[in-house]
């Protein structure tokens, strides 16, 4: 093994969660590896352990014996990160703001696992020899490792290691990303990508800023200067549909008129918004900003996916009689 | 130049900052805490919006402190919207910023913000904050930070002081609109579900209830089954009287809710890692108008009256001081520069009828102050024939 590949495998970043037999994330059976840390802030995210890059605090509450147990509330925890409140409720309370200090190790001190943290700090090597597991199902799936976040390059040079030593192990690689990063950022990733799944939030800036923080200006020309610099990647881009942020025609229209020139771009997904990240959200802490948003019906997704077949010269399949 | 008053003999330059969220009577706070300064001799400045105005200074044409000079403090309306500006809810450990490169990131700028009242010459800061911003407050105060904290909270949830300043106008307010809207439900017909504030402590839904003569109250600390509330307005409502009025905290607890629709099960393959099933948890605070509409569309189901559903919301901080809240104010205001002159530093100002006594920030936070099970308020509410969920 030369040095170059040793430090490769040596180099760290911070990864949420590697999740098997994923089949929605790229070709085939894929190995997906979460890494945290995002850019953006969308309101709807149903990743909010995601958004921070450092590892962070969990506490669920299902599995805290509370008054029986009480250790949070003794040293070497922060004082008053834990407490009680009086009266009947058994229940320990979290102060998130004393109790975000806690690290890896404290939160191991638990004996019931309501503390854990959500992301932890590993190699290139550590990464793929849990990637390398499912190699034989890549093989006979045309399948790999997907990586995803967060915002994967948030964390540029841990991603691209990965995926360059993924395909030194002969894996397909793919990425999901919203874009919104630093050219420099991409330059360094996409060499080792095969196929490259972007998120398109919403064509119009301003609303694009109300929903996720920023503006689509760079996001859309990172995109357009991918497509031209890359010929050789899959494009799929991709839209969260929301109902009453990005669920109508000048929003799928936009976006096709935006991705067509590009014939490496060879796809475009719907993803219905769902709302199965809230429990997450109580975890952490915080509260759900998008309470009253609703998942798109059944017919507005059927509608805005034939707009698409019907770009993309997909023809409706006839049923027979 | 010092001034020598009583034993206070160097010049001190104080600080003021208000927490997110206008509370009536912080102008009263303000001007109390610049007079108790001016007679001792001390310098009172206030920050603009919360901490904007000392984090980022280049906002303000006029500078981002306000010297609080008698001169000025003159011509303050103790009645007005707060002198130095509404502030964003900012965490300074864990500021949201978008960087150079149009990054979203939350950073820790409490170090910056520390420095930077050192370097402003501030001895010490005088913090008017809520229940979340105390823990806030004790942090800071644990990195070097000098500080004497003044509790304001429409709720009065903040448990080491009897009343924080800031509910009685919200009381108050909380009153005349219920007034209003038994006198509207009276004329549709209808039975109106008031949400009023609350998150933990139903304070103002139970002394307002009282006040305004409501059917039913139903507040955080006593979860409620709605099927029995639906009984006990049956049992109220008749020909002659085809109307009610439910009071209901934004915070308040349900029990055996109609369960929601299961969520189509073709969506979860799209599903993320760890994610969960559809929050139930009682535990997150819904955001505002939920509970009002929670409680209208359940009843509904249950009651053949038709419900209505109104929201005070946000209006309650519109209100005016109370003569008890101006009063409140200036004595917090006082009392604050009272700590800091006893070298109380880390303290709570609370008021525990008669005295002002300063509580450690340690002892004030992590406590929440909800009505007791055995309140005397919950049993004149009961002679009364409230139901309030017991």
């Amino acid at each position: 093994m030369t040095n170059q590949t040793n430090n490769l495998l040596d180099l760290k970043g911070t990864v949420l969660n590697i999740q098997r037999y994923c089949s929605h994330d790229g070709p085939g059976i894929r190995t997906t590896v979460f890494l945290k840390g995002c850019s953006l802030r969308c309101k709807w995210c149903s990743n909010p352990e995601s958004i921070r890059k450092r590892p962070e605090l969990s506490y669920d509450l299902n599995k805290c014996k509370g008054k029986a147990c009480s250790l949070c509330l003794k040293a070497p925890f922060p004082e008053g990160a834990f407490y009680f409140v009086d009266g009947e409720d058994a229940h320990v309370k979290v102060n998130w703001h004393l109790a975000m200090d806690i690290d890896t190790e404290m939160a191991l001190l638990c004996p019931t696992g309501a503390l854990e943290m959500f992301g932890k700090i590993m190699t290139v090597g550590e990464v793929l020899d849990e990637v390398e597991k499912d190699s034989s199902f890549y093989r006979n799936t045309g399948g790999g490792m997907t990586i995803s976040g967060g915002e994967l390059m948030f964390q540029p040079d841990f991603a691209a290691a990965l995926l360059q030593e993924a395909h030194n192990r002969g894996f397909n690689t793919a990425i999901e990303t919203a874009s919104n990063i630093p050219w420099a950022n991409i330059e360094k990733v996409l060499p080792h990508v095969d196929t490259m799944l972007h998120d398109i939030k919403l064509m119009n800036s301003e609303r694009h800023k109300k929903w996720t923080g920023v503006g689509n200006e760079r996001i859309l020309a990172n995109l357009k200067r991918a497509y031209e610099t890359f010929s050789d990647i899959d494009f799929i881009a991709r839209t969260p549909l929301i109902p009453g942020v990005n669920c109508d025609d000048e929003h799928i229209l936009g976006v096709l008129e935006f991705i067509k020139p590009h014939k490496n771009v060879i796809d475009y997904e719907l993803l219905p918004y769902h709302r199965f990240g809230l429990g997450k959200y109580e975890l952490l802490g915080e509260v759900y900003e998008l309470d009253d948003y609703k998942t798109p019906s059944d017919e507005v997704v059927k509608r805005y996916q034939a707009m698409i077949d019907e770009a993309f010269g997909r023809k409706k399949e006839t049923p027979v009689n | 130049m010092a001034t020598e008053i009583g034993n206070v003999s160097a010049l001190k330059r104080i600080a003021i900052m208000v927490g997110a969220g206008y509370v009536p009577g912080i102008n009263a706070v303000i001007i109390g805490a610049a007079m108790a300064a001016n007679k001792m001799g001390w310098e009172l400045v206030g920050i603009r919006d919360g901490f904007e105005g000392l984090l980022n200074p280049e906002k303000y044409p006029d500078g981002g402190l306000l010297i609080l000079s008698p001169q000025l403090i003159d011509t303050i309306d103790p009645s007005a919207g707060c002198v130095l500006g509404q502030s964003p809810r900012v965490d300074p450990f864990n500021v949201r910023i978008v960087d150079e490169m149009d990054m979203v990131e939350e950073v820790d700028m409490s170090d910056d913000l520390i420095k930077k009242l050192k370097d402003e010459n501030i001895d010490s800061l005088i913090s008017v904050v809520g229940a979340r911003g105390l823990t806030i407050i004790h942090k800071l105060h644990r990195k070097g930070l000098n500080t004497v904290c003044i509790p304001r909270s429409i709720d009065n949830d903040i448990a080491s002081t009897s009343v924080s300043f800031g509910f009685n106008s919200a009381l108050t307010f909380t009153i005349e609109m219920l007034d209003s809207a038994r006198q509207g439900a009276q004329a549709i017909r209808k039975i109106v579900v008031v949400e009023v504030q609350g998150e933990e402590a139903g304070w103002i839904a139970l002394q307002s209830g009282i006040a305004a003569c409501a059917d039913v109250v139903l507040i955080p600390e006593i979860p409620v089954d709605l099927k029995m509330v639906a009984e006990k307005l049956k049992n109220k409502i008749s020909a002659r009287r085809p109307y009610a009025l439910v009071v209901v905290a934004q915070g308040a607890k349900f029990i055996n809710l109609t369960k929601k629709a299961e969520a189509d099960p073709a969506l979860k393959a799209s599903l993320s890692p760890l994610a969960t099933s559809e929050s139930n948890s009682e535990h997150v605070i819904q955001s505002s108008g939920q509970a009002a509409e929670t409680v209208a569309t359940e009843l509904q189901q249950l009651i053949a009256e038709e419900t209505y559903p109104l929201v005070i919301g946000p209006w309650v901080r519109g209100s005016s001081p109370t003569a008890v809240d101006r009063q409140l104010g200036m004595a917090y205001g006082a009392g604050a520069l009272q700590a800091l002159k006893a070298g109380k530093d880390g303290t709570m100002v609370a008021f525990v009828p008669p005295e002002i006594k300063f509580v450690p920030l340690a002892e004030a936070i992590n406590k929440v102050r909800t009505v007791p099970a055995d309140s005397e308020l919950l049993k004149i509410a009961q002679s009364l024939g409230i139901y309030c969920g017991k």
